[in-house]
C-alpha cells in the first residue's frame, strides 16, 4: 500500500520571548527583544500507510498536538520534513486542504448560536462541495453519527457529546482522506466515547481513510488502533504494534478496594503490588493473567464493600515504556 | 478565476446569513445596539442643522456642504462596519481557536477573519444614511456626471483604505494575539472625519492627510463632489489606498508566517 | 470602610498597570476633543460670540467636556455586566462587601487615573488656544462647580449600576447599556452645548437627569447662572440622585433575588 504520510526528522521550536520584570524590563523588550527556544518535537521519523488507523500517544506535553498541527500544515517545522498524501503540508495548497480534516477535542468549528447544519452549509461552500455529494455525505455522517434532529437545534443547546458528534460530522463532510484527531473524546461519558468510537472505526473502513489519533483514553486505543506510535519529549519512543506495547508495559491491571472494615496492606501483598493503602481502602496492581483470581479472593478473604478493575491509564504505560533501560 | 470569486461569493453569502441567524437570538441586544447607533446618527445630524440655525457657514461651508461631509464619514464608516465587522473579533478569532481551523480549511484566512461575520443588522443605519446623503445631492446645485462619479469612486477608494486599516489590525492580532483596543483607537480618531478637516489647525490637517488619512478616507470624496479637489488629491488618494493595501497584506502574510512558525 | 480603601489601592494600581489599554481611552478621548474644539474653533472664527458663549467660554465649555468625560462618564458597566452574566458575582455576593460599596471603590480609582491624566491634557490643549480659556475668579463657583460635578459623578454611576442590573434578567443587556450610554453623551451635552437645541427639546431635556452630568455643573463653572440659580440647580440634581439611588439598590435587590432564586 502506498505510504499516505511519510515523516523524516520533524523538528518543531517554540520560541518565546524572555522578558525581564519591571517597567524598564518591558520598555527594553520593546527594542531589545530576547529569546528561549523550547524544542517541542525532536526528530520524529515514521510512515503511515493509506488507510491505516494509527494512535499516537505520549504524555501531556511531548509534542503529540504540535506534530498533528506540523501534519495538517498549521505549524511549519524548524527542521525535518513531511510529505502527507503527496504533498508539504505547510504549503497550505488547496488541493492538500481538501483531503485532511483535523479534530481537536478541546475546539470547535461550530458556530454556538445557530443549528449546526448552518456551519455544515458553510463547509460546503468553503470545500465547494457539489449538491448531490454535500446531501449524500450529510446523510451517510448522520446516519452513523445518530445525529437527526440535533442538527436543528442550536449548538449551545447540544450535550458535549451531541456536539462532538456534530463536530464529527462537520469536518468530515468534504470526506477526507486523512483524519488527524487530538483527543476527540475527552470529557464525554462512556457510551458516547463508545459511539465515537464506533464511528471513527466505521469511517476508517468504508472510506479507507487514514486516521492518526491521540487519546489519553486507553480505550480508544485499545479498540481501535493496531499500531502505536509513543513520543515523550518530543523523541519517538515506539513505533509497533499495540499488543506488544500493552503486553509489554501494562502487564499489569489496577485493581482498587473498599472495606468495612481495617484490613493491613501486608496481608494483600500476596494478591498484587500494593501501590496504596490506608487501611480503609486500597489500590492494587495485579498481572493481567490473574486479575480474577485476585478479584475472588478479596472477595473471599476480605470484607470488601466495593470492588473495581481497570486498565492502567495510557500515562502510565508511556511513562513505563520511558523509564525501560536502554537496550 | 471565475469559479474563484463565485466560491468566494457564496462563502460570504452563508457567513452573511449565519451572523443574521446568530443576531436574531440576540434580539434585545441587537436592539440596543441598533438603537444606539441611530441615536449616534440622529443627535449628530440634528447638531449639524441646529448650529445652522444660528450661522450661515462653518470653516467656509454651507448647511448642505457640512452634512455632506458628516454623511461620508458615516457611509465610509458604516461600510466599513458592515463588511469588515469579523476583525472586531480578531484577538478573541485567534485566542478561541478558530483561527486554525481557518488556516487549514481552503479559504483564505484573510477573507475568513476580515469579510466574514458581515453585520446585516447595520444596513437598517445605512439605509437613512442613504436617504439623507439623496436629500443633500437635491439641496446642492445640480452638477455634472462626473462629479458625482468622482465621488463615488473617491468613497469606493476610501472603503478600501479603511479595508487596509483593518487587515493591519487583524494583522496585529495574528501577530501578538493582543491588540485588542487597536480596533477602538482606530474609531475613535475617526471621530475626527465626521467634520471636515479644514477645520483643524494646519498641523493637525497635515496629520489627517500624510500620517493618519482620515482626510483621504472622509473630506477628499465630498471635495470632489463639491469641486474643489484637484486631480492631483484624487491621484494621491488612489495611490494611497493602493500602497496602504499592498503594505498592509504583505503586513499579514508575515503575521500568519510568524504565527505558524512560532504559535504553541 | 478600610477594605474598600484597600479595593480602592489595588484598582489605582491595576489601572496603571494595564498602560495600553489606559492610554489607548486616553487618545480616543483626546481625539474627540480635539475634533470638538476644532469645530468650535472654525465655527467661531471671528465671531465675538455664539449662543451666549463668548470664544473663551466655548473653548472652556470643550475643554471641561474631557475633565468630566474622565470624572463622571468612566463607569464599570460592562465589568458589572460580565460579572454578572458569567456569574462571577457570586463570589462577591458570598462575602461581607457591599457590591456597590467595592465598585464604586474600583470605580473612583479609575477616575483618579483618567481626571489626573486629563487635566494634563487639557492643560496642553488650553496652552494652545488662540484667545484663552475662561476661568471664573469667584471661588463660589469652583466649590459649586466641584459639588455638582461629584453629584453627576454619582449620579452616573447608580444609573449606570440600574441598566447593568439587568444582565440578571437577560444575557443581553450588552445592547441597552450601548444605547444608554450613548443617548446619555448627547442628553448630558458631552458632545455639545445643549442650548444648540431646538427650545421644545431643551425643555424635555431639563425635566430629566441627564443634563446635570455635564451642561450644568459646566453652566455653574462659566458663571452663567447666579448663586440662587445654582444652587437650586444643585438641589434637583441631589434629588434626582437620592431617587436613582434608590431604584438601583432596589433593582439591585430584586436582581440578586431572582438569580439566587434560579441556583445562579
Amino acid at each position: 500500500m502506498p505510504a499516505a504520510l511519510e515523516v523524516r526528522g520533524l523538528t518543531k521550536d517554540y520560541r518565546s520571548p524572555v522578558k525581564e520584570p519591571g517597567l524598564w524590563g518591558g520598555v527594553k523588550s520593546l527594542f531589545d527583544r530576547r529569546y528561549k527556544d523550547t524544542r517541542a518535537v525532536d526528530g520524529v521519523t515514521f510512515d503511515i500507510a493509506e488507510g491505516e488507523l494509527v494512535g499516537f500517544l505520549g504524555a501531556n506535553g511531548a509534542g503529540k498536538t504540535t506534530t498533528l498541527k506540523m501534519l495538517s500544515g498549521l505549524l511549519t517545522p524548524t527542521a525535518g520534513t513531511a510529505t502527507v498524501l503527496g504533498r508539504v503540508p505547510w504549503r497550505r495548497e488547496a488541493a492538500f486542504q481538501k483531503m485532511i480534516s483535523l479534530v481537536m477535542g478541546q475546539r470547535s468549528q461550530l458556530w454556538w448560536e445557530i443549528p449546526a447544519y448552518e456551519t455544515f452549509r458553510l463547509n460546503q461552500a468553503i470545500y465547494g462541495l457539489p449538491d448531490a455529494v454535500f446531501k449524500d455525505q450529510l446523510e451517510e455522517l448522520t446516519d452513523l453519527l445518530d445525529l437527526g434532529e440535533h442538527l436543528t437545534v442550536p449548538v449551545k443547546k447540544l450535550s458535549l457529546g451531541q456536539r462532538m458528534r456534530a463536530e464529527l460530522a462537520a469536518a468530515l463532510l468534504h470526506r477526507p482522506r486523512l483524519l488527524l484527531l487530538d483527543e476527540p473524546t475527552i470529557g464525554l461519558d462512556v457510551v458516547m466515547q463508545k459511539k465515537v468510537r464506533e464511528f471513527v472505526k466505521a469511517y476508517n473502513r468504508r472510506h479507507g481513510a487514514t486516521v492518526m489519533l491521540t487519546s489519553h483514553n486507553m480505550t480508544d486505543v485499545t479498540e481501535l488502533c493496531r499500531r502505536v506510535i509513543v513520543i515523550e519529549r518530543g523523541r519517538l519512543l515506539y513505533d509497533g504494534p499495540l499488543d506488544r506495547l500493552v503486553a509489554r508495559y501494562a502487564d499489569h491491571k489496577i485493581v482498587r478496594a473498599r472495606f468495612t472494615a481495617r484490613v493491613d496492606p501486608a496481608d494483600l501483598a500476596e494478591l498484587g503490588t500494593v501501590t496504596a493503602c490506608d487501611g480503609e481502602s486500597a489500590v492494587l496492581q495485579v498481572p493481567r493473567g490473574r486479575v480474577a483470581l485476585a478479584a475472588a479472593a478479596l472477595l473471599r478473604s476480605y470484607p470488601v464493600a466495593d470492588l473495581d478493575v481497570e486498565e492502567v491509564d495510557i500515562d502510565d504505560v508511556v511513562r513505563g515504556l520511558f523509564s525501560r533501560p536502554p537496550a | 478565476m471565475r469559479a474563484r470569486a463565485r466560491k468566494y461569493g457564496r462563502i460570504w453569502l452563508r457567513t452573511a446569513s449565519m451572523a443574521v441567524q446568530a443576531q436574531l437570538t440576540y434580539r434585545l441586544g441587537s436592539l440596543g445596539f441598533l438603537l444606539g447607533k441611530m441615536i449616534r446618527l440622529v443627535f449628530f445630524f440634528a447638531f449639524v442643522i441646529a448650529i445652522f440655525n444660528h450661522v450661515q457657514t462653518v470653516a467656509g461651508y454651507s448647511l448642505a456642504e457640512t452634512a455632506l461631509f458628516f454623511l461620508t464619514f458615516n457611509l465610509v464608516d458604516m461600510a466599513a462596519q458592515i463588511l469588515f465587522r469579523g476583525v472586531y473579533g480578531a484577538r478573541r478569532t485567534v485566542t478561541e481557536g478558530d483561527f486554525d481551523f481557518y488556516l487549514i480549511q481552503p479559504c483564505s484566512p484573510l477573507f475568513r477573519m476580515v469579510c466574514s461575520t458581515v453585520d446585516f443588522l447595520d444596513l437598517v443605519t445605512i439605509v437613512p444614511v442613504l436617504v439623507m446623503v439623496g436629500m443633500v445631492f437635491a439641496r446642492l446645485p445640480p452638477l455634472g456626471l462626473g462629479r458625482y462619479l468622482a465621488y463615488g469612486a473617491l468613497t469606493v477608494n476610501a472603503v478600501v483604505l479603511v479595508f487596509a486599516v483593518h487587515v493591519l489590525v487583524a494583522a496585529l492580532a495574528v501577530r501578538t494575539q493582543e491588540m485588542e483596543n487597536a480596533i477602538w483607537i482606530y474609531r475613535d480618531v475617526m471621530f475626527m472625519g465626521k467634520f471636515p478637516v479644514d477645520v483643524y489647525a494646519r498641523p493637525v490637517r497635515w496629520a489627517l492627510t500624510f500620517a493618519l488619512p482620515i482626510a483621504v478616507m472622509t473630506t477628499f470624496p465630498a471635495k470632489a463632489l463639491l469641486g474643489i479637489l484637484s486631480p492631483a488629491w484624487a491621484a494621491y488618494s488612489v495611490a494611497l489606498a493602493a500602497a496602504a493595501v499592498a503594505l498592509s497584506l504583505r503586513f499579514w502574510r508575515g503575521s500568519v508566517a510568524l504565527y505558524t512558525s512560532s504559535s504553541s | 470602610m478600610k477594605k474598600y480603601l484597600v479595593a480602592y489601592s489595588i484598582a489605582l494600581q491595576e489601572t496603571l498597570q494595564r498602560r495600553s489599554t489606559l492610554l489607548m481611552d486616553r487618545v480616543g478621548g483626546f481625539a474627540v476633543v480635539l475634533s470638538l474644539y476644532s469645530f468650535w474653533s472654525a465655527l467661531l472664527g471671528d465671531k465675538p460670540s455664539f449662543l451666549g458663549y463668548t470664544r473663551a467660554e466655548m473653548m472652556s465649555y470643550v475643554l471641561l467636556i474631557n475633565v468630566l468625560r474622565a470624572f463622571v462618564f468612566t463607569g464599570r458597566g460592562w465589568q458589572t455586566v460580565s460579572e454578572i452574566s458569567s456569574g462571577r458575582i457570586s463570589s462577591y455576593l458570598v462575602r461581607p462587601l457591599s457590591y456597590h460599596g467595592y465598585s464604586l471603590a474600583l470605580d473612583l480609582a479609575q477616575k483618579t487615573v483618567h481626571v489626573v491624566s486629563s487635566f494634563v491634557e487639557v492643560a496642553v490643549l488650553a496652552w494652545f488656544v488662540r484667545g484663552g480659556v475662561f476661568l471664573p475668579r469667584d471661588p463660589a463657583a469652583w466649590l459649586l462647580f466641584a459639588l455638582s460635578a461629584a453629584l453627576a459623578s454619582l449620579l452616573f454611576f447608580f444609573m449606570e449600576f440600574m441598566v447593568s442590573s439587568l444582565a440578571f434578567w437577560t444575557s443581553e443587556s450588552g445592547g441597552p447599556l450601548f444605547c444608554f450610554d450613548l443617548f446619555l453623551q448627547f442628553a448630558a451635552g458631552a458632545f455639545f452645548p445643549l442650548d444648540v437645541l431646538p427650545a421644545a427639546v431643551r425643555r424635555l431635556l431639563s425635566a430629566t437627569p441627564f443634563p446635570y452630568m455635564v451642561y450644568v455643573p459646566v453652566r455653574v463653572l462659566l458663571e452663567k447662572v447666579s448663586h440662587a440659580e445654582a444652587a437650586r440647580l444643585i438641589a434637583v440634581e441631589a434629588a434626582w440622585l437620592a431617587a436613582f439611588a434608590l431604584a438601583a439598590v432596589a433593582l439591585w435587590r430584586r436582581g440578586v433575588r431572582s438569580y439566587a432564586a434560579e441556583g445562579g
